[in-house]
């Protein structure tokens, strides 16, 4: 699985981005999109294309987590959603590598324990981190979806952190280094 | 070239506000909006025929593409196409409706009757005569696709309903049968093949392509893209699964030359039932016949041709013509000569041999002509076959099977018949216990030729719905093909199972009665879904899914409402399973495109749109036409793409997200400087020779970029030579302002 993620502010406006591969299973955190290098605009374009949807589903349902809204076939990239109460929108798109075989090598020896994906409520360590590689497989199965509600939960506890710095004024980027690797480490531990 | 001093006198709006400097590509979209108001319809239908439409001053438009120098004009017509199809269909919500309609129309008219045409020498040499090389076919194939007049049609209730637009296809049985056998190309490369040479055609892409989609561009759809469709739906030739080209009746034409007329009739009739023109075993046999007798007003005497045709009529009943023409040839000169209309629905075979040349000089000789009183006597003539003959003969059949046969099968026992021979597999004879899996199969398939015996109740059914189809009357036959589905998938007949589910999920999707329910839209994506799956994997057969898919997709969209995001799913799925060429490829981008753009947001409240959707995909569709060395086209998507995204995008038109607006205008200066190319090459005017050379300066002065501008108007627009001169006007004041003004 490749992830690309965004913040988007009330107005679209891109506040962060990341763009990293998983971690289960053997993966080396390295994003692979199917796109190639030169068409990576493509991955803004379907993020762009699926706040229509963010904003019908923000109606539609009271949660702040949206899951899994949108799809976008022909690269068979999928749309998860968070929307911050002031307005942000946390944008995760996912896609399932092209070849199951390209990054993750390590798959065959975890499948077996794909099923007990409640361990991963516990917290990250080495035993979730092989439970959960299932969510590769299949992107729109529900151990994903709750490995996207953690991982946006977790970068929604740090978010709120780093905006209430004094130096933030709402609707700028957020450069801070310290986001981002708390970001990184989220991704890796839930993703 | 003009300057801006003898510009036409520009009307500015009273909604336009001067002072407010902003850049172009986002102000004009405001500006529309606010021009679209009723109150300025007239001034805006005016501008479009008198002045170039207003421009706010300090616009930008000198370093936007090429094309845009047409959009002025295109702009205001797209603002007050509302208003204008209110005009002509007097209700205002119908505006939006006008395109799918158009199409709805299209689909119908491709699933019509098929008469045959069987005609004896001499009158195939008498049209001959007339200029007509392929005979009496040829010459009344244009006529039969669209009956002049209404045609009223009663369904199975007894409810009548009158059509404007039905029409017949002939097709000609006297023809060499072998022709069909020799190797072809799959149609799908022809369809590709077809298309291209239709963009190549030298005048074609900006005359008959461009203009009308500037036009109209936005309640209708592109002609390229109904020449698509219009091609893919006659792709398909007779088979045993599906009766849509078996013919329904025939035309049998002797001639006033003839020396033993009733002869020559029994002759011709025979040899279609039993002779050498007789069709494959799985065609019922029994079709209606209609003798015509064709009377040569030139040499002839009437009272001869009046006596013999009595003669006809008491020999063969009721279904009999005297079509009276005259042998001589008409030419363009002649006092009443009237052009002959050209077949709409040409396969793209047809398309391809030999049909070049009328493309390029088409009113001089492509179409011959003919004499009044002969389109007269042919209108007449396919008119009364049509519904005096051809209707009631189906209506009576439909009638009579679904008595005989349906009620039968539809009834309690009927039900309980079927589901016995199923469960009693042994009952049946061996053949099911070999092939296995339970589901005992009727015995009527013929497995090792892969068809229904044309008598069986199987056959027979699917006969009577597609008749029913034929007549438009899509609720009998969704319930009939509903009937079918479970013994098509038992007998294991795969070909005609997809074929069901396809024809279920259209009558479903065309029976304007059925509401679109969510949990019904459910059930057609399951249908469709089974006959794609259906036709590509267990029959390999690539036409008929790339029908499957556009047809659903077309529907649905023009259902609205959740079924626009299942069409784009199926015209994503069509581009998926690469079923389509590049050009199709970048067709059904756009079309996509088209289905996102059609779904408003709903009333009172901002969201519920799919504008960002539409203008990814209208973005994308230009990238793929610019890869195709089309940059004329990809303009026009490029332009249709910052329309669909002026509503999503801040006040200033620029993406929020840098990687994107980066790539919008690349593919913007990628397009211009194409177009350029082919231009300088193309036309050879004054500047031909140093354009190939300063488009690839990195800085371009506003004073070549204005005039390359001006040349371009002229091309992209032949049509307004009157606004012509004041777009230019209004433009030479923009370009100082013009630098890099999206990323201001």
């Amino acid at each position: 699985m490749s992830y690309y993620f965004t913040i988007l502010s009330s107005t679209d406006v891109p506040l962060f981005n990341i763009a990293f591969g998983t971690s289960k299973g053997g993966g080396d955190g390295i994003a692979r999109f199917r796109f190639p290098d030169t068409a990576q605009y493509m991955n803004q374009f379907i993020i762009h294309s699926s706040l229509d949807i963010v904003e019908e589903a923000q109606w539609m349902n009271g949660n702040l987590y949206l899951k899994h809204i949108d799809t976008y076939p022909p690269a068979s990239a999928y749309i998860s959603a968070f929307l911050a109460p002031s307005g942000a929108r946390f944008l995760l798109l996912h896609q399932p590598p092209q070849l199951p075989s390209t990054s993750s090598t390590g798959s065959g020896s975890s499948s077996i324990l794909g099923a007990s994906f409640s361990a991963s409520a516990l917290g990250g360590g080495s035993s979730s981190r092989a439970s959960s590689s299932s969510i590769g497989a299949n992107p729109t199965s529900p151990q994903t979806e709750e490995a996207v509600r953690q991982f946006m939960n977790e970068v929604y506890e740090n978010y709120v952190k780093t905006v209430m710095s004094p130096f933030y004024r709402q609707g700028m980027e957020i450069k801070s280094p310290v986001f981002r690797s708390r970001v990184t480490a989220a991704g890796r531990k839930w993703l | 070239m003009t300057s801006p001093g003898d510009a036409a006198p520009v009307r500015p709006p009273p909604s336009f506000s001067p002072g407010v400097p902003r850049v172009a590509s986002k102000t004009r979209y405001p500006d529309q909006r606010r021009d679209s108001s009723p109150n300025l319809d007239s001034d805006l239908v005016d501008s479009r025929i008198a002045t170039s439409p207003p421009q706010p001053p300090l616009s930008a438009t000198a370093a936007e593409l090429p094309i845009r120098s047409a959009s002025p004009h295109a702009r205001s017509i797209r603002s007050s196409t509302p208003q204008l199809t209110r005009s002509s269909l007097g209700s205002p919500t119908e505006g939006r409706l006008d395109g799918s309609e158009d199409i709805r129309s299209l689909i119908i008219r491709s699933f019509s009757p098929v008469v045959g045409v069987y005609s004896s020498v001499d009158t195939d040499e008498l049209v001959r005569q007339k200029g007509f090389a392929g005979g009496f076919w040829e010459l009344i194939r244009p006529f039969g696709e669209t009956v002049p007049g209404k045609i009223v049609v009663r369904d199975s209730v007894g409810a009548s309903r009158g059509w404007e637009d039905y029409g017949v296809r002939f097709v000609d049985l006297g023809g060499n049968p072998q022709v069909s056998s020799e190797p072809r190309a799959p149609p799908l490369t022809q369809l590709e093949e077809a298309l291209e040479r239709q963009l190549e055609s030298p005048d074609d892409p900006l005359g008959g392509i461009l203009r009308p989609k500037d036009f109209l561009s936005f309640p209708t759809t592109s002609p390229l893209y109904k020449s698509f469709l219009r091609q893919l739906l006659s792709v398909s030739s007779p088979t045993p699964h599906e009766t849509f080209r078996h013919p329904v009746a025939s035309v049998i034409a002797i001639s006033s030359r003839n020396t033993s007329p009733l002869e020559t009739l029994r002759r011709l009739y025979a040899d279609t039932s039993n002779g050498d023109r007789k069709l494959p075993e799985w065609v019922h046999p029994e079709y209606l016949r209609y003798y015509v007798l064709v009377h040569d007003e030139d040499r002839d005497d009437i009272a001869e041709s009046t006596k013999l045709y009595d003669q006809m009529k008491r020999h063969f009943g009721l279904h009999c013509h005297l079509l009276r023409l005259r042998s001589n040839q008409c030419v363009v000169t002649d006092d009443d000569s009237c052009q002959v209309p050209e077949a709409e629905w040409l396969s793209p075979t047809e398309r391809l041999s030999g049909r070049s040349e009328p493309l390029v000089d088409l009113d001089t000789d492509g179409q011959p002509y003919l004499f009044e009183s002969d389109v007269t006597a042919i209108k007449a003539f396919v008119r009364e076959l049509v519904a005096q003959s051809v209707i009631p003969y189906m209506e009576n059949r439909v009638t009579v099977w679904n008595d005989q046969v349906a009620s039968r099968r539809r009834g309690i026992s009927g039900r309980f018949m079927s589901m016995s021979r199923r469960w009693a597999g042994f009952g049946s004879g061996s053949r099911s216990s070999l092939i296995g899996s339970g589901g005992g199969t009727s015995g009527n398939y013929d497995l090792a030729h892969g068809f229904y015996k044309p008598d069986v109740p199987e056959a027979i059914l699917r006969k009577m719905a597609d008749f029913a189809f034929m007549l438009r009357d899509w609720k009998l036959s969704a319930s009939t093909y509903e009937l079918l589905r479970s013994d098509y998938a038992n007998d294991k007949a795969w070909k005609y199972h997809a074929g069901v589910h396809e024809m279920c999920a259209v009558s479903m999707l065309l029976n304007p009665l059925s509401m679109p329910g969510k949990s019904k839209i459910n059930d057609i994506d399951q249908m469709i879904e089974t006959a794609c799956y259906s036709y590509l994997t267990r029959c390999s057969d690539a036409p008929n899914a790339l029908r499957c898919l556009s047809l659903s997709m077309e529907l649905l969209k023009s259902r609205g409402g959740s079924g626009i995001e299942s069409a784009a799913r199926w015209a994503m799925r069509a581009m998926d399973l690469s079923l389509v060429g590049s050009i199709g490829q970048a067709l059904l981008s756009e079309r996509i495109s088209a289905c996102y753009a059609s779904r408003n947001a709903i009333n009172g409240v901002r969201f519920g749109s799919r504008h960002r959707k539409a203008g990814m995909w209208s973005v994308l569709a230009a990238d793929r036409w610019l890869r195709l060395g089309k940059p004329s086209l990809a303009s026009a998507s490029l332009e249709e793409a910052e329309r669909l995204y002026a509503d999503v995008l801040d006040s200033n038109g620029a993406f929020p997200i840098p990687e994107m607006q980066a790539f919008v205008d690349n593919l913007r200066h990628a397009v211009k400087v194409e177009y350029l190319e082919s231009r300088g090459l193309d036309t050879g005017d004054e500047a031909a020779t140093a354009d190939p050379l300063d488009v690839f300066e990195p800085e371009e002065t506003s004073e070549k970029l204005d005039k390359r501008k001006n040349r371009k108007s002229l091309i992209a627009n032949p049509m307004d030579s009157g606004g012509l001169s004041s777009t230019q006007g209004a433009r030479d004041d923009d370009n100082p302002a013009n630098d890099d003004f999206e990323r201001a």
